[in-house]
């Protein structure tokens, strides 16, 4: 008897968990359920459009529904297009692997400022989310708080020359927004001292290599081999990019020409000044699901059949290859605790609802994107969310 | 023949590419496919030709399943004399200076050991066009016909 597993959220955790669920137990019912009309989440909206070879796993995921049997149901909101109790009454398991969208927010008096933009937003915006919102006005001195491996993608696209962006799938309008930015010093600031940041050196490494890049270290970390003392070395471009560690956010205010941060040093108290501010200090839930009521649901699976995975689970860190570790895990206890209810609808729960896209819609229009790339780049995104949900041409017919 | 195949992967795309490999040979081959995490040195005596396919990770590491085996190379020091191997490298281009260094380091140490490898090691780059199975079957079409 095949047990009915529904998993919310098509991105790297839930793919992972569904391929692990499948790998062991070819016959069950696995659908995973996306509130965007294509899937893969954060590797196709958060993944950097010029980290093409990490977006590689697609091709995995994307045998969860050619070959293992996987069902996907896209353009489905659960807790709006279908609530969260009906998905459970209809599965044996449900799993939320739904990420963690929001920015977490600076916490300090300004915050909301114009000017101050969450990372999560921008990247969101650069890569052509079809909820992103416009692309803002960054200035000449944008300020960058946080140094983690989004705060250094952000920094790597805001770098790079429109050559070193050849082969990526960055958007003809977000390419035109960089080109049009006219930076002209970026400054990272970051609590922690500087060999405690959380970025991976291979990324700052990557950073270095950067033609423009002039990278500046303010407190640099004891070891001469730290990975940021070997870009700063390295590195001589026109444009710097100052990192400043052991520097506490404090206070923002609005002046003339932008914005002014007020932060806590080994020093003492110090200003900057900065076209714009964007934080990128991780991420929180965006409050449609009650996170904390369900992970303390979700710790006891065999009764309340419910699972958490991936961020959603565990909080914003933790690349692909955990998610693939985690996911693995998570099947097999999933497969040892549930029983299957056969008298439970599962997918059956979607027939005839109106509005749900499935796989074979995303391989049409991952197609036309992939038809439609400009000879600089390996994809043309659809930006809107109408275009990912328009029928697809019958040119494939 | 009897063909041992064998992934060392981080994310997943070398076992997918090992269970293609598998799924290509099995018709006129005795196949098997493992995890270097699982595989002690010493099982490569069993097969005729060994086939691995091994990431890298970070910058030009071993991808963690191949780390345990690598472990066990080195603490052991197996005598691998006999066994031969031909090895295929999943790396990105994006990261030039240490490409294809996790599948160039398990040859290395492998042939330390005294084994013998078959073809040449060639290394798929995910930033390029190419899927890694048309670049992999073909190769080993080739490493077959003489082995």
């Amino acid at each position: 008897m095949s047990a009915k597993i529904a998993i919310v959220g098509g991105g790297p955790s839930g793919c992972y968990t569904a391929q692990a669920l499948l790998k062991r137990a070819p016959d069950l019912e696995v659908d995973v359920i996306d509130a965007l009309p294509v899937p893969y989440g954060l590797v196709r909206y958060g993944v950097a459009a010029d980290h093409q070879g990490t977006k590689g796993v697609a091709r995995q995921f994307a045998r969860l529904f050619t070959r293992q049997k996987a069902q996907f149901f896209g353009n489905l909101r659960v807790g709006e297009d279908i609530s969260l109790d009906e998905l459970r009454a209809a599965y044996d398991a449900v799993v939320l692997a739904t990420g963690l969208s929001a920015d977490r927010p600076l916490g300090i008096p300004g915050e909301d400022l114009p000017g101050v933009i969450g990372a999560g937003a921008l990247t969101r915006a650069l890569y052509e989310h079809p909820d992103a919102t416009d692309l803002p006005h960054l200035g000449a001195t944008p300020l960058v708080i946080g140094t983690g491996n989004v705060a250094i993608d952000v920094l790597r696209l805001l770098a790079k020359t429109p050559a070193e962006l050849h082969g990526s799938d960055l958007g003809a309008g977000p390419s035109d927004w960089l080109a049009a930015q006219g930076i002209e010093r970026i400054t990272v600031i970051g609590r922690s001292p500087a060999a405690a940041a959380r970025f991976s050196p291979v990324m700052v490494k990557e950073l270095g290599e950067l033609s423009r890049a002039d990278i500046q270290v303010r407190h640099p970390a004891p070891e001469a081999e730290d990975a940021l003392n070997l870009a700063a070395a390295a590195s001589s471009g026109p444009l710097p990019i100052e990192f400043r560690f052991e520097t506490r956010p404090l206070a923002l205010e609005a002046i003339e020409r932008g914005l002014r941060l007020t932060v806590e040093t080994p020093e003492g108290e110090e200003r900057i000044d900065a076209s714009s501010v964007i934080s990128a200090i991780g991420f929180t839930c965006d409050g449609r699901l009650d996170r904390a009521g369900l992970l303390a649901e979700a710790e006891d699976g065999t009764a309340s059949r419910l699972y958490a995975a991936g961020w959603f689970r565990g909080g914003p860190t933790g690349a692909i290859p955990q998610c693939r570790e985690e996911g693995q895990a998570l099947a097999a206890r999933i497969l040892e605790e549930i029983t299957p209810d056969p008298a439970r609808p599962g997918r059956t729960l979607f027939a005839g609802r109106e509005g749900i896209v499935d796989f074979d819609h995303w391989q049409q229009i991952d197609a036309q994107e992939l038809a439609a790339a400009p000879d600089d780049r390996c994809r043309r995104k659809f930006a809107r969310r109408e275009d990912l949900l328009r029928p697809a041409l019958p040119q494939d017919a | 023949m009897k063909i041992a195949i064998y992934y060392g992967t981080e994310t997943g795309n070398a076992e997918m590419l090992a269970e293609d490999i598998a799924t290509e040979l099995e018709d006129a081959h005795e196949t098997s496919v493992a995890d270097l995490a699982e595989t002690a040195p010493e099982a490569l005596k069993a097969a005729e030709l060994n086939v691995i396919v091994c990431s890298s990770y970070d910058d030009g590491d071993f991808p963690a399943s191949a780390k345990p085996f690598v472990e066990k190379l080195n603490a052991e020091s197996p005598d691998l004399s006999g066994v031969r191997f031909a090895i295929f490298g999943l790396g990105d281009s994006e990261y030039e200076a240490t490409y294809g260094f996790g599948s160039m380091k398990l040859a290395d140490l492998l042939v330390a050991r005294g084994a013998t490898t078959l073809g040449e090691r060639i290394v798929h780059d995910a930033a390029g066009d190419d899927l890694p199975e048309d670049l992999a079957l073909p190769w080993l079409a080739g490493i077959l016909e003489t082995a």
